[in-house]
């Protein structure tokens, strides 16, 4: 009998291990090495190998993949970095601080942080630097004194601007001050700190459109099935609304989805940030006017070149530009390097894009 | 549960277990094996982490720092403490058959409660932490009046102040935070009070190489409460009584047991191990608010039942807790540190969960029919 | 229970006491507390009452419940499945990456949508049988066993959606979810079916219900599995097989969870698909008036639960309270029925008799 049971135990654990292996190979290795044999032009003369650790706010939601692979591709051109890419797979700040801490005590030479929550990775990003390691920012941006340099795509100001912007757009396109009705917000969760930067720029920017009334603030939990049931019952308790900003990964899709199926689509708008690939089928469906993001691919390439930059001295402070491969020369800006603009995706530009 | 688990502690106790009613009888000598046999779970958890540290040992350290330097070691333990100092009430309460999912949600609750008075009402930081402290006593004491003198199940109970809790810090934080147009979030603590977590104390003049033996306040709070709680659990009647408890309730009481009065105290220690916790949390990340600790109730709980308590009651030892919490963390850290990969870490720690406890049922099962 | 000359004689007599009488059984006190809910929210919005709102609370409804059905037959026998969640969850993704066409953004196997049906329930099972082995077999306490699957099944998850998410679901599959019951076999007319007849998921719901009730109610089977978890010793005298059954319960609680995964109404799975939803699940379970030691439940209560759990959101969006205490009066309401549901039953046992 007992020996059942163990043919039993070891077998559910080699088929879980085997699952988990079959994903593995599929993902492929964590961490790209640039071969330097492919000729890349920057290989170092000396040789030196610079580890990059790069820290996404949640690992495995595609915004944060594309970036990967962006990231991967400017390792291998750069061929002196060792990119290692990892981060809390459910978002949680604190183990995000747990994993810098280890970093830094590991063999970081730079670690590039996409700060969820500002107040709790400060004192890791401090206690890294202070080990001697680079700390720079992307993504999101940390107080100015715990990093070197953030990596700018768009400030919490700048998107916080553009949703509103674009929302009001997509209600009104032909006058998107006069735009008006009950507008609504689904957002991660009520105290998710990025969230919370990018409402209140939003409430400021709302001042500006006098006829949208912002009439309840919803959270997601970052759980699709939520968002669309959340979706749902804000049509059915405000008739009059007229659009809904879905700033989480899973609250912008399962929104689009409960706006269609309440048979609303093109009469109730719905705007937020996501991979074009995410919402290509809903803006191509009509439900969804406009997609807001960035080059995400372009982020995690010009965050990878920065880095390498300030590891090898390359980047010396006070510099007005950075090289970043196929980017060219990108300007930096108190501190930030620039990316470039806010894209928005719509059913006339989306099918350019693929990542 | 509880009626199913006397029928699988009655068949398969016989490993770990049963120090509230010493059975053996005085007159025959232990052999080697009666000797060692009750510790084989804690015996086979050293194993492991043995195992483990020389698997990590072997790794080429032209990688970078040693996983195994006292240094490293020393900073990764930073991370730990919540962790263990949750697990030693929890260990008394899942001794008695119960237990308690609200601990982190208790702990985000003392969190905010600390960063209000802290933040908001500019009280002294002493009397926000010792704040925090008593919101957890309390939050604790509440389940233990559920439990105890209401006699609702404990899982049902902490799974209702699971959510009560978490929400009462969501929604506190956020209408004050509305009323005094702030974030809900607290943060720049005094640097006195953040260095508890951030450093070590008994370092040493040298802060990058501190002595061995250094460890953070928490760390060495465990240690002394870890001691003081073996201690009381294995030789004082109080700890007699928590396994009498898990033992068989009803006979308990019958024995003229106080029953109710010790649920009372591991409940509301339970709450308080979350307000001091979360005073560790808040000193090592300077932040508090109401998603601190999120999911770490499901972590505290793998680490006590790994180290060898039944979840049914009855049966387990602080040392095992001890070393479950260690093998926990070693784990974990060892799983980022090589492979750089969160996924795998959760996997490796699900795997490694069932192994040790299969494992536990199948040896005690063995030496139960010899 | 004891009926009026009860409530007149014992309970001190007027209304308050007929409140305390139907508080004492759950079914009751429940209802008592969703009617009261429903009432107050209709007062003050009564479109609320708009048939297409109720059809859709219904829908909210429909994976907690299904699963429901399984943990509750887990619990009463005296165990507990805590790995619904992530199962939920990736079986989600196994079944998107099935059904995905090869050349989609993300590519999957493109199996036709009534395989990957059949091998999502199939998978479903498996896992359930998994859970089972370990906990009747390997003897390996259920809570452990299910917590361990809980994250190896959420790692595996995230490998398979690495890619992103899978929005390539074909209409059919959909169907299950948002499809009305009258358009079955494409019989439509201008996009609307000629008869109407409910959302599908409704009805698989309200099958799995009446037949967990059924099961429970008229067969050996039924009475086996409360017999185990009411008292195994007894259970094992009498010749019932405590592991067969128990093996039985986890299965079909996997089983159900894939039934829950077909019926689901999102069109794009995403990697965050399920969770949460254990608690949301046990808790349900648990304010449906199941005993958490074994042997009680019905599944009325549970449905109950669910209802009360899974209105609570578009209620409070009704009200337009704002979001802020959604979870504290969550948690107090999880608090409030079990009180009440306690005090109740203790006021009838010492009153009476």
């Amino acid at each position: 009998m007992s020996i059942i049971r163990a043919a039993i135990l070891g077998a559910s654990v080699l088929a879980a291990a085997a699952l988990a292996g079959c994903g593995n190979n599929e993902n492929g290795a964590n961490t790209t090495t640039g071969p330097a044999a492919t000729g890349a032009a920057n290989a170092g003369a000396s040789g030196k190998q610079y580890t990059v650790y790069m820290l996404p706010k949640q690992k495995g939601i595609p915004y944060f993949e594309t970036c990967a692979k962006g990231a991967q591709q400017a390792a291998t051109e750069l061929g002196d970095v060792k990119l290692t890419y990892d981060g809390p797979v459910d978002g949680h700040a604190d183990e995000a601080a747990q994993m810098l801490r280890q970093w830094a005590l590991k063999d970081a030479d730079v670690i590039a942080v996409s700060v969820n929550d500002p107040a709790v990775l400060a004192p890791a990003m401090k206690a890294a630097q202070q080990r001697g390691v680079h700390v720079i920012t992307w993504d999101a941006d940390a107080d100015p004194d715990t990093r070197t340099l953030f990596v700018n795509q768009a400030t919490a100001e700048q998107i916080g601007d553009a949703l509103v912007d674009t929302l009001a757009k997509d209600i009104n396109s032909s006058d998107p001050k006069a735009a008006s009705g009950e507008v609504a917000i689904i957002t991660a969760t009520l105290t998710a700190a990025n969230q919370n930067e990018w409402m209140r720029y939003m409430n400021e920017e709302l001042k500006k459109y006098p006829g949208l009334k912002l009439v309840d603030t919803q959270a997601s939990d970052d759980n699709q099935t939520k968002a669309k049931e959340e979706t749902e019952s804000l049509i059915k308790a405000h008739p009059n609304l007229k659009g809904i900003w879905a700033i989480s990964s899973a609250a912008f899709p399962g929104a689009a989805e409960g706006i269609e199926q309440q048979g609303k689509a093109g009469k109730i708008q719905v705007t937020g940030l996501s991979t074009p690939n995410d919402m290509k089928k809903y803006v191509l469906n009509g439900t969804v006017k406009s997609v807001v993001l960035w080059n995400t691919k372009d982020l995690g390439y010009l965050t990878v070149y920065t880095a390498e930059a300030v590891a090898s001295g390359k980047y010396h402070p006070g510099d007005k530009t950075i090289k970043a491969g196929r980017l060219g020369e990108r300007p930096i800006v108190n501190g930030q390097v620039l990316l470039g603009d806010i894209l928005v995706f719509n059913k006339d530009n989306i099918n350019n894009y693929d990542f | 549960m509880q009626d199913q688990t006397r029928l699988e502690t009655d068949q398969g106790n016989a490993i770990g277990g049963g120090e509230a009613i010493g059975f053996q009888p005085a007159f025959v000598t232990p052999t080697l094996a009666q000797r060692v046999g009750p510790f084989a779970h804690e015996i086979l958890l050293a194993l492991v982490l043995v195992v483990l540290m020389l698997v990590a040992k072997g790794q080429d350290p032209r990688d970078g720092p040693w996983f195994v330097s006292t240094g490293t070691q020393q900073n990764l333990l930073l991370n730990v403490w919540d962790l263990a100092l949750l697990s030693l009430p929890m260990t008394y309460i899942i001794i008695t058959g119960g237990i308690d999912l609200s601990v982190a949600s208790t702990m985000a609750l003392s969190g905010v409660v600390m960063g209000i008075c802290f933040q908001l009402w500019h009280w002294p930081m002493w009397v926000a932490a010792l704040m925090a402290v008593l919101t957890g006593g309390l939050g604790g004491l509440l389940n233990g009046v559920f439990v105890a003198k209401v006699k609702i199940h404990p899982l049902i109970v902490t799974l209702a102040t699971y959510s009560a809790y978490r929400g009462l810090a969501e929604g506190i934080s956020l209408e004050l935070a509305s009323w005094y147009k702030a974030k809900p979030v607290y943060s720049g603590f005094p640097d006195w009070f953040t260095s508890l977590g951030q450093r070590a104390l008994l370092a040493g003049p040298d802060l990058r190489h501190p002595h061995w033996y250094a460890l953070g306040a928490a760390g060495w709070l465990f240690i002394v409460a870890a001691i003081v709680m073996g201690v009381v659990l294995a030789k004082t009647p109080f700890g007699r009584t928590l396994y009498a408890i898990g033992h068989n309730e009803t006979g308990a009481r019958f024995s003229g047991l106080k029953v109710d009065r010790d649920k009372l105290i591991i409940y509301t220690l339970s709450g308080l191990a979350a307000g001091v916790a979360c005073l560790n949390n808040a000193a090592l990340n300077d932040t508090a608010q109401a998603s601190m600790a999120a999911g770490l109730e499901l972590d505290v709980i793998t680490a006590v039942v790994l180290g060898g308590t039944s979840i049914f009651g009855g049966r387990g030892r602080i040392i095992g807790t001890v070393l479950g919490v260690a093998l926990i963390h070693e784990t974990r850290e060892f799983v980022s540190w090589h492979f750089t990969d969160d996924t795998l870490r959760r996997l490796v720690l699900g795997v490694l969960l069932i192994v040790v406890v299969a494992l536990n049922a199948l040896l005690s099962r063995r030496s139960t029919r010899k | 229970m004891t009926t009026l000359d009860y409530r007149s004689t014992q309970q001190g007599g007027g209304v308050q006491g007929f409140l305390w009488t139907l508080a004492a059984k759950r079914e009751y006190a429940l209802a008592l507390l969703i009617v009261f809910i429903v009432a107050a929210v209709s007062i003050k919005r009564p479109s609320f009452l708009a048939p297409s709102n109720l059809s859709d609370l219904l829908v909210y409804c429909t994976q907690p419940a299904i699963v429901s059905c399984g943990v509750m037959l887990v619990i009463v026998t005296g165990e507990i499945d805590i790995s619904v969640g992530s199962m939920l969850g990736l079986l989600t993704a196994v079944m998107g990456t099935l059904v995905a066409g090869k050349t989609a953004l993300v590519p999957g196997f493109g199996w036709p949508v009534w395989a990957a049906i059949l091998a999502t329930l199939a998978l479903g099972t498996a896992i359930g049988l998994i859970n089972g082995l370990l906990v009747t077999l390997v003897r390996v306490p259920s809570i452990i066993v299910t917590l361990a699957m809980l994250m190896i099944l959420q790692s595996i998850t995230f490998k398979i959606m690495h890619r992103g998410n899978i929005t390539d679901i074909p209409a059919s599959l959909q169907w299950f979810g948002i499809g009305d019951l009258g358009s079955i076999f494409g019989l439509q007319a201008n996009g609307a079916p000629v008869v109407p007849l409910g959302k599908v998921c409704i009805w698989v719901m309200a099958a799995t219900l009446v037949g967990t009730w059924g099961l429970i109610r008229f067969t050996p089977l039924g009475r086996r599995i409360y017999a185990v978890g009411s008292n195994p010793h007894a259970a094992t005298l009498s010749g019932v097989s405590v592991a067969r059954i128990k093996l039985f319960t986890f299965a079909l609680t996997g089983l159900l969870v894939g039934v829950a995964t077909v019926v689901t109404t999102l069109g794009a799975y995403d990697n965050g698909i399920g969770t949460g939803f254990e608690l949301l699940v046990v808790t349900c379970v648990v304010v449906g008036g199941v005993s958490i030691s074994g042997g009680v439940g019905s599944v009325l209560g549970v449905f109950l639960g669910v209802l009360l759990l899974q209105i609570m959101k578009p209620v409070l969006i009704f009200f337009g309270t704002g979001a802020n205490w959604d979870k504290a009066i969550q948690g107090a309401l999880i608090l409030g029925a079990v009180l009440v549901d306690h005090f109740a039953s203790r006021r009838q046992k010492t009153g009476g008799h």
